[in-house]
């Protein structure tokens, strides 16, 4: 019997669900077992189950012996689609290790490939697909690394610092200590009333773009008739993809979230990415007692150990059309996908990604997830919108972020190189000629309720944030003509500034409270009356217009209990400065090194997705 | 064929501005000078030709954005004097543009366009808007301007138009800063508000409110809501305002130094001769009670019933309109002993006029609303003047007068025969002057060089030993209505000669409020 009549037979599968499943792998290549694990039709357990009682025994394979000439002859997407893989001869019997031992077309393959018949052994799919991606996945996870690095080594972050860079930068360090040498006074003037006009500027353009961005605030990109006439059938396939590392307590929230998308299960290619030493993460999937609606994909050891470098591997996999990225916490709204087709068919075809917007849905657990949620809520909801508008650069939120596969693959994808390749991909994108847009979904994700763990997430953007300004300024003037005027002052505002911002604003605060509170008079001396003037205003202006934006986002967004939470934004920014110096340390000393941030601290569960 | 009369507002705006403009130039050749247009003019000479803390008179000068404004016109010594009229012709020109964009976007009829092309050159408040060289102009904008952001506000219910909103008022408070009590009555229309957008079946208001009470989560929901709506709109103006009166306290040791010092703002002598004039009057001055006042500003502007009028169903909308009425009583209130100025009659007129902007082409029988529009207007052309022409105010009356009569004010004669005084004296002279209440004089002088000012460091010492630092001493005679604003008065020659027996005054040039004094040792 075999292993769909076995399922049918013990009452796993109907005979709907096979016809369904059969029809599926016709057009798509995937095998039957594939589907039924992969696509929400039975779960592992009781796919386990039914083998165990016909008499199936599931074999540990991970240690066991392979040749490499058996194994240079199968190619690892036909292993994957089929969830089998020959290891080694013996006794002349191609020693074959498969999920579905009934798998008719790859043991037809076994015998017409290796001449010889096969020996099956019977092992969990996860175990196969772990050990076909560890030992078919070489060149892969070799071309998710150095791919964008051979093809335009110029965008690459492999090199922090180039030599004139350096030059630039010593030179430039040089010159204020020789201007503070020669002139003492004058020098810290220049520098203070330059870093006063560069603060006054930055926070009157963030005003600016407030409210460019909250006049659009009721502009639907994609309405409920849009999505009306959006007819099911014409759906093309979208993959997701989920990089995951040790987030074994989501993944049940993970189904849950992906279940309640509203789109097609089978259009849907969901990729979990789990890295090779992920062993936490891949046994919460084997260990899950309902379907599953992901398939795995294991991702080879290799440095760097990043992100990107995770999404470029299952890039490899994606049969998509569309693809979008999700943390495993996220929760998006169930409409966004079926949105992101509906604007993606309107948009014209040089728009090659629309970026949702991002929230918490445990905005109201601590502090920290409330300043959380006022800073997201003004970047994504006014800021981005603001930038659309004008026309600049958009720096891409770290998910939810959907692709045509095709140009994000001529875009060379994600810089595994880059800790915050989203930023960077924005970037490029733009300097290729091609736009982004902003739609009206949200994602809502766990905001950082912990600290040292928030520190150690913001210190991996603004180190992010730092490599991608110097891979962009390698040749500023090529950055000017590829992005224009609006796109390279956006460019240095957003990208460049950010960093810089939290790196000077503690010596300035600790400047102005030493002022008041000791009155040191050698502090007058480089603040004569106009420069203390423009300071004070700056401080002021600053401080109250950037509560005052927070505030906006919050209001926009009906949480009315957070309004008075933006007036800490100083201190918030003193934690911001924290995390600029752990990242400008590290750009130094580590720069691809990806600073993990533990999800699931939240103990705050709540469906915000639902869209009515 | 239909013309487009959105075509035509640019040039009739341009039109308008030079009518405003050869107005304005024409009433100051007759000698109208008015007083904020004159404490413009000497600050900015002090900013732009002093030596000492410019700085101060920069930052402090209140009210800071018509100072600023004027001062940008005085870019050349022959706009020097005319700064502050160019100022109010053109603030008042955008006032028009603006409601007459407005207009054009929702009416195509033109009828709304010539009346407002007919109260916009032939209202006298408004004239006295655009000619006066005041900042009522610029005030009468972002009133209209944070008005017409908040009717947006509750048609969109954005976030936008409520910011916006805010950082007009913002901009008006720095007009005027009695406009920050305006804040005081948005309590109950922001709760209004609230209450009319919680997602409740009952649609009357008052049970609205009972229920949102009375449920706990409804309650919540009311409070954070009807607060964050207050944030939103007055936190900028507030906090502003403070940051402002700190850098008051850094840079004058006093917080509220832009409001009560005669150096920084024109109001401290004007409201000083309000308060004489009330305190002095034998007779009572009936007008100006309190409880008239709204009846006064109903008169003055009839258009204002036809704008409530047009608000009738909504009740936030038309407490909306009622919010001005109780701030204007409450200025009377808390400023007992000064006049009602033009330019808080004047925002009903704005008022009004952005009403049927906005909502007369909701009104089916057009002919009727046309015909009470039109009369009305016709109403407020006579009562304009006659409000501006029995002002309590004298330099309101003045300027009515001069317009009407066209008879020259010999108000500022003497201080400008005094300057030319001043002017033809050596280039090594040195007067010193206090402009706390002879900055008209300082305003018509061409070197400032040859004055110490109060804004030099030196004015102090200066005061105490005139004969080391100037040749001579401008003094406020006891005639002089404002003469206890300044140590520089009639009481300072036998205190200085106590002083310093030695010195020797010889009156060089005397005029009604002044008296020049040559120092000799």
């Amino acid at each position: 019997m075999s292993i769909p009549e076995l399922l049918i037979n013990d009452g796993f599968i109907s005979q709907h669900d096979r016809e369904k499943i059969d029809d599926l792998s016709k057009r798509s290549g995937l095998s039957f077992i594939k589907i039924a694990l992969n696509f929400g039709y039975i779960s592992r357990k009781n796919y386990e189950r039914s083998l165990l009682n016909a008499g199936y025994v599931f074999k540990e394979i991970r240690e066991l012996p392979f040749d490499t000439e058996v194994l240079e002859k199968i190619e690892l997407k036909f292993a994957d689609q089929h969830v089998a893989i020959p290891l080694r001869i013996e006794n002349n019997r191609v020693i074959t290790i498969m999920a579905d031992p009934s798998n008719q077309l790859f043991i037809d393959y076994v015998r017409f490939t290796y001449d010889c018949e096969p020996e099956i052994i019977v092992a969990s799919d996860l175990d196969i697909v772990w050990l076909s991606h560890k030992l078919l996945g070489g060149k892969y996870v070799k071309s998710a690394v150095f791919e964008l690095l051979k093809r335009d080594p110029k965008s690459s972050a492999f090199i922090t610092f180039t030599s004139s860079q350096l030059v630039f930068i010593f030179a430039f360090l040089a010159l204020i200590v020789i201007g503070l040498m020669i002139n003492f006074k004058n020098t810290s003037i220049t520098i203070n009333v330059l870093i006063s006009s560069f603060f006054l500027v930055a926070i009157l353009f963030k005003l600016f773009l407030a409210l460019v961005g909250s006049r659009f605030e009721l502009h639907q990109a994609v309405t409920r008739e849009d999505l009306r006439e959006l007819k099911e059938e014409d759906l093309p396939i979208y993959t997701i993809l989920l990089p995951v590392y040790k987030e074994d307590k989501l993944i049940k929230k993970l189904i849950w979230n992906l279940q309640a998308l509203d789109y097609p299960r089978e259009m849907l290619d969901i990729k979990l990415l789990i890295e090779e030493d992920d062993s936490k993460t891949l046994n919460a999937v084997r260990n899950l007692d309902f379907p599953a609606i992901f398939e795995v994909v294991v991702v080879p050891f290799h440095m760097p150990k990043t992100k990107p470098k995770a999404c470029n591997y299952g890039l490899h996999f994606a049969r998509g059309k569309y693809l979008t990225i999700y943390d495993a916490e996220d929760i998006p709204d169930t409409d966004q996908l079926k949105k992101i087709v509906s604007m993606f068919n309107q948009l014209p075809s040089h728009f090659i990604c629309i970026q949702s917007a991002l929230n918490y849905f445990n905005r109201n657990e601590n502090f920290l997830t409330r300043m959380f949620t006022l800073e997201y809520s003004y970047w994504f909801d006014y800021m981005l919108p603001g930038l659309d508008t004008l026309d600049i650069p958009i720096p891409l939120g770290g998910t939810s972020n959907h692709f045509k596969l095709e140009n994000l693959i001529e875009l060379g994808a994600w810089d595994p190189f880059n800790v915050t390749e989203d930023a960077d991909l924005g970037l490029r994108a733009y300097a290729k000629g091609y736009k982004i847009a902003v739609v009206n979904s949200t994602t809502y994700e766990e905001a950082n309720n912990e600290p040292f763990n928030w520190i150690r997430q913001r210190s991996r953007w603004i180190k992010g944030y730092m490599q991608t300004y110097l891979v962009h300024m390698r040749n500023p003037v090529a950055l000017w003509r590829k992005l224009g005027w609006k796109g390279f002052l956006g460019f240095n505002f957003f990208i460049g500034a950010t960093p810089l911002t939290f790196l000077v604003y503690p010596f300035l605060l600790a400047i102005f409270i030493s002022y008041l509170v000791f009155d040191l008079s050698t502090i007058r001396t480089l603040f004569p009356d106009w420069v203390l003037f423009m300071s004070i205003f700056n401080l002021m202006v600053g401080n109250i217009l950037m509560i005052y934006i927070n505030m906006m986002a919050v209001f926009k967004r009906r949480y009315y209990e957070l309004i008075l939470f933006s007036i800490a934004n100083p201190v918030y920014w003193l934690m911001h400065s924290i995390a600029a110096f752990k990242g400008l340390y590290q750009l130094v000393v580590k720069p691809f090194y990806w600073e993990k941030t533990e999800h699931g601290l939240s103990k705050v569960n709540s469906p915000t997705n639902v869209v009515k | 064929m239909k013309t487009n009369p959105s075509k035509y507002l640019l040039p009739i705006t341009i039109l308008l501005g030079i009518y405003y403009l050869l107005l304005g130039i024409y009433l100051n050749r007759l000698g109208f000078f008015s007083q904020e247009g004159l404490f413009y003019i000497e600050k900015t000479k002090i900013v732009v030709d002093g030596f000492g803390d410019r700085l101060k008179v920069m930052g402090l000068t209140a009210p800071i954005l018509p100072f600023y404004a004027s001062f940008i016109f005085s870019f050349s010594k022959v706009t020097e004097l005319f700064a502050p009229v160019i100022a109010s012709a053109v603030c008042t020109t955008v006032l028009f543009y603006i409601l007459a964009n407005a207009l054009l976007k929702r009416i195509e009829d033109t009828f709304y366009l010539f009346v407002l092309l007919i109260i916009f050159t032939l209202h006298p408040g408004i004239l006295y808007a655009a000619c006066s060289g005041k900042s009522v102009g610029m005030v009468l904008i972002f009133f209209l301007l944070f008005f017409f952001n908040l009717l947006k506000f509750y048609r969109s219910n954005t976030t936008f138009h409520v910011s916006i909103a805010s950082i007009c008022l913002v901009v008006l408070i720095f007009c005027d800063y009695k406009f920050i009590w305006l804040a005081l009555f948005f309590i109950p229309l922001v709760l209004s508000i609230t209450v009319k957008t919680l997602n409740l079946g009952e649609q009357e208001s008052i049970f609205r409110l009972f229920q949102s009470f009375n449920n706990p989560s409804l309650r919540r929901k009311l409070i954070n809501k009807t607060f964050a709506l207050y944030v939103i709109l007055f936190i900028l103006p507030l906090a502003c305002v403070v940051c402002y009166k700190l850098l008051n306290l850094t840079h004058a040791q006093d917080l509220n130094y832009f409001d009560e010092s005669p150096y920084a703002t024109w109001r401290v002598l004007s409201d000083k001769l309000s308060f004489d004039q009330l305190s002095t009057s034998s007779v009572y001055q009936l007008p100006e009670t309190s409880l008239l006042i709204s009846a006064r500003i109903i008169l003055f502007c009839p258009l204002i019933l036809v704008a409530i009028y047009l608000f009738k169903n909504s009740t936030y909308q038309m407490l909306t309109l009622l919010t001005p009425f109780a701030f204007v009583e409450f200025l009377h209130i808390k400023y007992e002993k000064v006049f009602l100025a033009h330019e808080y009659y004047l925002i009903f007129l704005v008022l009004s006029l952005l009403c049927i902007v906005y909502r007369s082409q909701t009104i089916k029988n057009q002919q009727v609303l046309k015909l009470v529009v039109g009369a009305l207007v016709l109403v407020q052309l006579y009562t304009g003047y006659f409000f501006l022409q029995n002002s309590s105010i004298s330099e309101e009356r003045a300027f009515s007068t001069i317009l009407f009569n066209g008879s020259p004010d010999p108000k500022q004669e003497e201080n400008r025969e005094l300057a030319v005084y001043l002017n033809h004296l050596p280039d090594d002279a040195h007067v010193l002057i206090d402009d706390a209440i002879a900055y008209p004089v300082v305003a018509f002088t061409s070197n400032l060089h040859k004055l110490t000012l109060p804004y030099e460091g030196a004015f102090l010492s200066a005061i105490e030993a005139p004969d080391k630092y100037d040749n001579y001493v401008l003094l406020a005679t006891d005639k002089n209505e404002v003469t206890g604003f300044t140590e520089l008065n009639v009481k300072y020659v036998p205190i200085i000669k106590k002083a310093n027996s030695a010195l020797k005054l010889r009156r060089v040039y005397e005029t009604n409020d002044w008296i020049l004094y040559k120092v000799f040792e």
